[in-house]
């Protein structure tokens, strides 16, 4: 039965070969690579670079994982490979990002004297000029810019080091590794930067939490390239049939925003891994009815959500839910404050306590 | 054994033969053209809805852009069709190439012929692919048709905000054309290796369906998440891709690779069910 046996040999091959390039294609680049091999650099001297480094002109794709537990709104849960964003910058200020939502895709442009944001989904031009645009949202966008700052932030609680290297987005990157001091408390057991061993940008940005093998978040590049870009992903013109909407610093909705702010009485309660936020919601809020989406059920109350997400504590603050996550924790006590760190839940009582 | 030199037909005159066998059937012509019909339909809908003043709005990701963006049409039809339709069309001209030629017995004598077998299941093959290649092509040029005409618009307004002139756009729908193909001939190769094991035509539709449905429903549980790299359906929604500007070709590439994949198996199976069997 010679026929039998090379019939049998041609499907085990192909098949075999089909599902071997299947999970080829759906592992990771460079996850079985060897660590590249580079000079070794100090801690300090390895963030100081950081710190001077020039962006260069790039061009990347920015993926994001999250695993903490909770579903941040308006970003890709679980631990899915999303891609988040690609990046697109010249190295002298104009830049490109843009977001995938859902089948559209929000697009900012800088172009130098004007920040431009399209939204597919109404098909609407929102243009801001220099002096007010709002670099917040760039600035959460880009995790070179959302790295460096923490490294400056957390200097002084943590221990930096350089544990070894790593291969991101297909390139050789340091692997820069903050961990709190034994004084901290918090659930955090270290930050994982990956820095590129070339051009010192932040490639990828983990944060571990105790008891995790596993980040909890995850943004980083997949794909990372330098050199010159094409000026015209840097000029944004309107499309014909498109709404312009002249997008203002201090428009009404900005000062809502600020009188909400002060209403809060936004305090900050200790530094480092384990500072805490503190702040009030305002009683109505708590028991402000949110409309449902879907037919099924009735209105909700805030409260009912946060006994739905948390579970009830009291003490002597008072009574209150706590909401857990693997990165963090909140309080929120039912005459309306709220403690919000990532820290185990008695750092929030105590924060509480302080006021 | 002795030596017998075979006077073979030409390919082509095979090939022709084939593909004029695959047009003649009445279901494949109704097929065809119900699926060149879609665009249409789709394009009428959008206009009425145009012209009573709504504005898209609350629609989601590319149903939001197509308004008076009508060279949008054809890849919103053929990203829309991609889920179930040209599936189902694959897989029913597969179920006919073997299962159905088995169940007329007709099979049997191309079997016994002194043809190789794998050189058969190239010929199914072949009119099998062309087919599906012909149902996309006509989707496409139906949906670009009624698109200019009923929504208008020169060019393509991207997902980016920006305009592309025509001769991008018509490079855009091209792209679509060859991504949605692929996908569809890599589950048709799955069709054709059930449908090279059956003699029941039906069967081979209800199990590529069957393999359709799974797989978007263990996407769709997040706790199998790490399975979604592998599944056939993943590659399908990377279509969106091409209404970005600049076009991001890796998620575009990662499906074509996983077509080919699938393709291999598919093809493998089947050839090696082909050399076993006896009629």
């Amino acid at each position: 039965m010679d026929r039998k046996r090379t019939a049998l040999t041609v499907a085990a091959a192909g098949t075999a070969a089909g599902v071997a390039g299947l999970v080829l294609i759906a592992s990771p680049a460079g996850a079985n690579e060897a660590p590249p091999v580079l000079p070794p650099v100090s801690a300090e001297a390895l963030v100081q670079s950081v710190i001077d480094a020039d962006t260069p002109a790039l061009a990347g794709a920015v993926e994001l994982r999250n695993n903490i537990g909770l579903p941040i709104p308006g970003l890709p849960a679980g631990s899915s490979d999303e891609e988040l964003a690609r990046v697109y910058t010249d190295g002298q200020g104009r830049g490109r990002i843009a977001l995938k939502q859902g089948g559209g895709e929000r697009t900012f442009v800088q172009d130098g004297t004007t920040t431009w944001l399209w939204n597919s989904a109404d098909k609407s031009v929102t243009k801001y000029t220099s002096e007010g645009k709002d670099d917040a949202e760039e600035k959460l966008a880009d995790p070179a810019t959302a790295a460096r700052d923490l490294v400056e932030l957390i200097k002084k609680d943590s221990t930096v080091t350089v544990d070894g290297t790593a291969r991101v987005a297909d390139r050789a990157a340091y692997q820069l590794v903050l961990t709190p001091k034994p004084t901290e408390r918090t659930l955090l057991r270290e930050v994982r930067i990956a820095i590129d061993a070339q051009t010192r940008v932040p490639l990828r940005l983990e944060v571990l939490a105790n008891g995790q093998s596993d980040p909890a978040l995850r943004i980083g590049f997949t794909e990372f390239s330098t050199g010159a870009q094409d000026p015209a992903l840097f000029t944004f013109t309107p499309p014909p049939g498109a709404k312009v909407i002249e997008g203002k610093k201090d428009d009404t909705n900005k000062e809502e925003h600020e009188e909400l702010f002060r209403s809060a009485d936004l305090k900050v309660v200790g530094e480092g891994w384990d500072v805490v936020a503190t702040g009030r919601v305002p009683a109505a809020l708590l028991s402000a009815q949110i409309p449902q989406s879907g037919e099924r059920g009735g209105p909700l109350d805030a409260t009912s959500i946060l006994k739905k997400l948390g579970k009830e504590v009291s003490g002597s603050f008072g009574t209150g839910y706590v909401i857990s996550t693997k990165v963090g924790t909140a309080l929120v006590t039912t005459d309306g404050r709220v403690a919000v760190g990532a820290v185990p839940q008695q750092v929030l009582v105590d924060a509480l306590g302080q006021k | 054994m002795t030596t017998m030199t075979v006077r073979r037909a030409p390919i082509t005159r095979v090939l022709r033969s084939e593909l004029r066998m695959v047009l003649r059937r009445p279901r494949t012509l109704v097929g065809l053209g119900l699926l060149g019909l879609v665009p249409v339909v789709m394009g009428i809908g959008i206009a009425i809805a145009a012209a009573s003043g709504e504005t898209g709005e609350g629609a989601e990701g590319m149903a939001a852009l197509v308004m008076g963006n009508g060279m949008l049409l054809p890849i919103f039809a053929l990203s829309i069709a991609v889920a179930m339709l040209l599936p189902l069309t694959g897989a029913m001209l597969a179920a006919d190439a073997l299962a159905g030629e088995s169940s007329h017995g007709t099979l049997r004598g191309m079997l016994m012929a002194p043809v190789s077998r794998g050189r058969l299941l190239a010929v199914k093959a072949f009119g099998v692919a062309s087919v599906t290649l012909l149902a996309v092509v006509l989707m496409a040029v139906t949906g670009m048709i009624a698109g200019v005409a009923l929504l208008g618009g020169d060019g393509m307004l991207t997902a980016s905000g920006t305009s592309l002139p025509f001769a991008d756009a018509l490079g855009r729908v091209l792209i679509t054309v060859v991504y949605v193909t692929l996908q569809v001939w890599a589950l048709s190769a799955l069709a054709l290796a059930v449908s090279a094991y059956t003699e029941h035509p039906l069967i081979v539709v209800v199990v590529t369906l069957g393999v359709v449905i799974v797989s978007g429903v263990l996407s769709a549980i997040p706790a199998l998440d790490w399975i979604d790299p592998v599944l056939i359906t993943t590659s399908w929604e990377a279509v969106g891709e091409v209404i970005s500007d600049p076009i991001s070709w890796s998620p575009l590439v990662e499906g074509a690779l996983r077509a080919a994949c699938y393709m291999l198996i598919g093809g493998s199976i089947a050839y090696s069910r082909m050399l076993t069997r006896d009629g």
